[in-house]
């Protein structure tokens, strides 16, 4: 199975806060989504996604957004 | 009466109205928090010996316009059971300002209010060489605007960064707001310059590995501003202070360089701009018992 992809390049906060947790919810415990951003959400995304207990396994960029890949909390 | 008499009145907290006769009485608050049992008394107070208003200051502050001078002593009797005092005016320590801090805001770093509490207790209403204010925001969002005082502090997160599990993944480098983080020449390394950090922690809450972490968290001092026809914003002094007792150490050793140094009637930024900053530093380094 390949992992989802959830672009919110083009939403604003609070948008793409709620947008990555209704991708969440679709996935498993210690299921996997990507997740594609601009550089502007990156702190608010990756600092939500922490302290609710999910992980930030890897972060690329790709032509001035960054693609991060996320495992749901377990 | 005579102009001295009114000077007095004025040092007190009771300014003499231009309407004839009348005095605005400032009253003492700190932090800009009063109780419901103070706020009814202030409100009995305005009722009684003003024109049932009160008037909210650009600091904080509460004053009741318009009040004769001959109830002047009964407005302050009547208030003195609920713990609210008559402020202060002319070359003194004023009204310490301060945001919710730490257990009320989100975002906050320390617990303003209690350091303004704290340093209002020591300092407020001491005599300087001029009015001397002091203004506490929790975090570098800065709400309470502490670069306009001559003392402005402000809760301050300084990050360290650890190679050993960091991807480099370039999101701490991203979200820097000052750009003060980058990688070094080999791109091995990751630098935090100091001088651009302004402490506001983004780069540690999202840094995916936690390899971006707290060196400190604590207080940090900005000395000399002032607002007014001139204005002027306070420089950065000092390194992170880790506790209230060394923050109120540094405001009080800040304030005596200010009597050994100011000249009466001269703003404290005025001062520094004569004796340098670095003079500042050291005698505050010296006295304020700081690390």
């Amino acid at each position: 199975m390949t992992t989802p992809v959830l672009d919110i390049t083009g939403d604003v906060c609070p948008m793409t806060f709620v947008k990555v947790k209704m991708g969440l919810q679709k996935i498993a415990p210690s299921g996997k989504i990507n997740v594609r951003l601009k550089e502007e959400a990156l702190k608010n995304v990756i600092s939500s996604l922490k302290t609710e207990g999910h992980r930030v396994t890897n972060v690329s960029r790709e032509e001035g957004t960054f693609l991060l890949e996320v495992e749901k909390a377990g | 009466m005579n102009e001295a008499d009114f000077k007095e009145l004025k040092k007190g907290g009771m300014m003499r109205q231009a309407e004839g006769g009348l005095f605005s009485v400032r009253l003492h608050v700190t932090g800009g928090r009063l109780s419901t049992k103070q706020l009814r008394a202030i409100r009995e107070a305005a009722d009684r010996f003003g024109r049932g208003e009160v008037h909210l200051t650009s600091r904080q502050g509460v004053e009741i316009p318009n009040v004769p001078q001959d109830s002047l002593s009964a407005l302050k009797e009547l208030l003195a059971p609920s713990g609210v005092g008559v402020g202060v005016c002319g070359p003194t320590v004023r009204t310490v300002t301060a945001c919710q801090g730490c257990k009320v805001c989100p975002s906050g770093v320390i617990d303003s209010p209690a350091l303004a509490e704290a340093v209002d207790r020591r300092f407020y209403g001491k005599p300087v060489p001029h009015k001397f204010k002091v203004g506490i925001s929790g975090c570098t969002n800065n709400c309470i605007k502490a670069e306009e005082n001559d003392a402005g502090i402000k809760g301050w997160i300084e990050p360290r960064w650890e190679g050993p599990g960091c991807t480099r993944c370039g999101v701490c480098e991203a979200v820097c707001p000052t750009k003060a983080i980058s990688k070094s020449g080999t791109g091995e390394e990751l630098l935090i310059d100091r001088s651009l950090c302004i402490g506001c922690g983004d780069c540690i809450a999202s840094c995916p590995t936690g390899t971006m972490r707290e060196e400190n968290r604590g207080y940090r001092l900005f000395a000399g501003g002032k607002f007014g026809r001139v204005p002027f914003l306070g420089k950065r002094i000092l390194g992170v202070l880790k506790t209230e007792e060394e923050a109120v150490a540094a405001v009080a050793a800040v304030l005596e360089f200010f009597r050994a140094h100011g000249k009466s009637r001269e703003r404290f930024g005025d001062t520094l701009r004569r004796t340098g900053f670095p003079a500042l530093e050291s005698y505050v380094e010296e006295k304020g018992e700081l690390p």
